[in-house]
């Protein structure tokens, strides 16, 4: 797949002839690098406006759901793209969170600043938890990272209970204004006011769609196509000469890095650590996000984070069906495992295919 | 209190909390070993043995889940426990088989990460039916009256009944299960089929019914784990999930598909454990238990008793 550098008016393939339909032109749109930026965007701008209108949606939980799908983008780059399965996701997630509280309650406020820490943190704590547990393969990888997640976890809850505040979470969370004068809980100034979502949705958002510009970057390089070598066949790409164990470590330490962004974001947004954000059922829900939306995809995992946090916060409202909506949500996800791997995004894919008139 | 005494019950209480972890493990370990399925809903089945049993044993108030807006406030059997010692391995025996035919199944020739997600997702739902009808209170399991109170032993003094009798049945199934694997023609055909299930495949030998028993019996011993752990610990609908990562840890630490590593694990486990709480690091015990494991884990990738074979 060649990567044509962000020129909006490059001419389509050659083989696709002119005239073709909008099938062609959308297709030939559909490859470049830039379009998936642009489409993101729109994405993010539009998302609040129907979300809020159409589906009883808030602003709080789109803005959620963008925080949790930078994690689950980050992470598909580790399970769908490498093909390794991490239950341990929730030390990153939880350990940036709990430095980005720290940080914004005893060094610095400014959100840019706390973001660097927490992600900071993630990315170190990953290339020791990383090069640990990925002496061993297959399961013993998911095994081994579990351990270390709990052991982060319990670490937390009592012998760390001076810096995480134990059982009760951190609660000293104090996030200041973006560069100084941007408070992120107060309207845009003048004409940005009227842009869609709440200042803090907007800063997500563009954070967001930096995640997926770089996912989209990383997976479309030669050093991301290894990625997909590995997963299909890890002794080939090692004939090849690769260096595997390197690739794993830095695909670990990628997924980890979107997980310290993220992580480090739900602190800003919630001005709370909660010790949950530790325990292995924070990684499990990442895993459910993930291969949800559908694994191996760029907007797969963005999809599923969103899939859950609906169930999770406008289903569990809903009468008669709201008290089981963790169940509706296992229950889904399991038929998702048996029946369609390739998940949700899989299934629009199929769609878009089918009406494009078997395009691919 | 003597040095003496003190690492005597140290080790007794170690034991007992060691069994827990070997019952769960031993039935997770011949699963992964021989039928090489990796089951998340492993800690599922305990939970389900420990409620079976809490419903058998005794009737229970609930005071909220659907069973009590439905206006059954009080459910159980009351039967005693010893009942409920008897039954949950039967029917927990039979949700392994089905799991077996219906889960494992059409998942053998699926990647493991399919396998540990299909049945992490089973979790879920397993946990969530049961939260839904019977509310997510926590109950407990009372203790059988022929196992209440204390029990005079040589150099400690007094120990609970309780705790000595959980040593016994752990010992006692996990020594059958051990026999049975071992020593039997159906366990000889078990171990062949680990070793090479074609071959035994051309000896004209089925695999597929060997294959739902092992998964019965690991799920049986699931069960009886959680019924003898109820009087002990708190049943409630997340016992499942916490059960589950410390049964995985004894599993690979003794080394995948050996009974003899499990049970050496699962003791190793629960007595560090016990005597990080009694020397006062209650704190640290649990990050012990991790930190072993992991150290565990990076010295001898292949578990305590596991041969280098096994290793994947």
């Amino acid at each position: 797949m060649s990567d044509e550098p962000s020129d909006a008016t490059a001419t389509a393939p050659a083989e696709v002839e002119r005239g073709r339909g909008f099938a062609a032109r959308w297709s030939a749109f559909r490859d470049r690098e830039f379009s998936t930026v642009v489409v993101m965007s729109l994405g993010v701008l539009v998302f609040p406006v129907v979300f809020n209108s159409l589906l009883d949606g808030y602003n709080q939980l789109a803005t959620l759901m963008l925080i949790w799908g930078i994690f689950a983008v980050g992470f598909d780059i580790l399970l769908g793209y490498t093909g390794l399965l991490s239950f341990g996701h929730a030390v990153f997630w939880g350990g940036a969170a709990y430095v980005a509280g720290i940080f914004s309650a005893s060094v610095s406020s400014d959100p840019l600043l706390v973001i660097l820490a927490g992600t900071g943190f993630a990315v170190l704590l990953s290339v020791i938890v990383g090069s640990l547990s990925l002496r061993r393969g297959g399961i013993y990888f998911a095994i081994l990272t579990l351990t270390f997640g709990q052991m982060a976890f319990y670490l937390a809850t009592s012998p760390l209970a001076f810096l995480t505040n134990g059982e009760n979470g951190f609660t000293s969370v104090d996030i200041g204004p973006l560069f100084g004068v941007l408070d992120l809980h107060q309207p845009l100034p003048g004409a940005f006011g009227m842009l869609p979502g709440n200042t803090l949705y907007l800063f997500v958002g563009v954070l967001a769609v930096a995640a997926v510009a770089a996912a989209n970057r990383i997976l479309h390089s030669p050093y991301g196509i290894v990625f997909r070598a590995i997963r299909e066949n890890e002794r080939r790409a090692e004939f090849v000469g690769l260096n595997v164990w390197r690739y794993k470590l830095m695909a670990f330490v990628i997924s980890a890095a979107f997980a310290g962004v993220a992580g480090s974001l739900f602190t800003i947004e919630g001005n709370y650590v909660p010790l949950d954000s530790l325990y292995w059922t924070t990684s499990g829900e990442v895993v459910i996000m993930t291969a949800l939306g559908g694994v191996g995809s760029l907007f797969g995992p963005l999809l599923g984070a969103g899939v859950y946090l609906y169930i999770e916060f406008i289903v569990s409202g809903m009468e008669v069906i709201g008290p089981f909506w963790h169940l509706i949500l296992g229950a889904v996800f399991v038929l998702v495992i048996v029946l369609f791997p390739a998940g949700i995004w899989g299934g629009v894919e199929a769609a878009r295919d089918a009406l494009a008139g078997g395009e691919d | 209190m003597s040095l003496l005494v003190e690492v005597v019950t140290i080790l007794l209480n170690g034991l007992q909390q060691g069994a827990i972890y070997v019952l769960l493990a031993v039935g997770l370990s011949i699963i992964l070993g021989t039928l090489k399925f990796v089951n998340f809903a492993h800690g599922a089945l305990y939970l389900v043995g420990a409620y079976l049993g809490l419903f058998i044993t005794t009737e229970v108030t609930l005071s909220n889940g659907l069973l009590a807006t439905w206006g059954y406030e009080t459910v159980g059997f009351g039967l005693g426990f010893i009942v409920a010692l008897v039954v949950v391995p039967i029917v927990v025996f039979v949700i392994g088989v089905a799991m077996e035919r219906f889960v494992a199944q059409p998942f053998y020739n699926r990647p493991d990460t399919d396998q540990i997600l299909v049945t992490f997702g089973l979790a879920v739902v397993v946990q969530e039916i049961i939260r839904t009808f019977v509310g997510g209170q926590s109950q407990s399991i009372p203790r059988p009256g022929w196992a209440s109170g204390p029990v005079a032993l040589p150099i400690v003094g007094n120990f609970p009944r309780w705790r000595l009798s959980v040593i016994v049945i752990a010992a006692v199934l996990v020594g059958l299960v051990y026999l049975l694997v071992e020593h039997t023609d159906f366990g000889l055909i078990v171990r062949a089929g680990t070793l090479d299930g074609e071959m035994v495949k051309l000896l004209g030998i089925r695999l597929s019914r060997p294959y739902l028993v092992v998964f019965g019996v690991g799920a049986a011993l699931a069960g009886v784990a959680g019924v003898v752990s109820g009087p002990l610990a708190n049943v409630n609908p997340n016992i499942g999930t916490e059960q589950l990562v410390p049964a995985f840890l004894t599993v690979v630490i003794g080394g995948v598909g050996k009974i003899e590593g499990a049970i050496v694990a699962g003791l190793l486990l629960g007595t560090v454990q016990v005597a990080l709480i009694q020397t006062g690091f209650a704190a640290w015990s649990r990050v012990g238990l991790y930190a072993l494991a992991a150290t565990v884990l990076l010295v001898r990738p292949q578990g305590l008793l596991g041969s280098e074979v096994d290793v994947a």
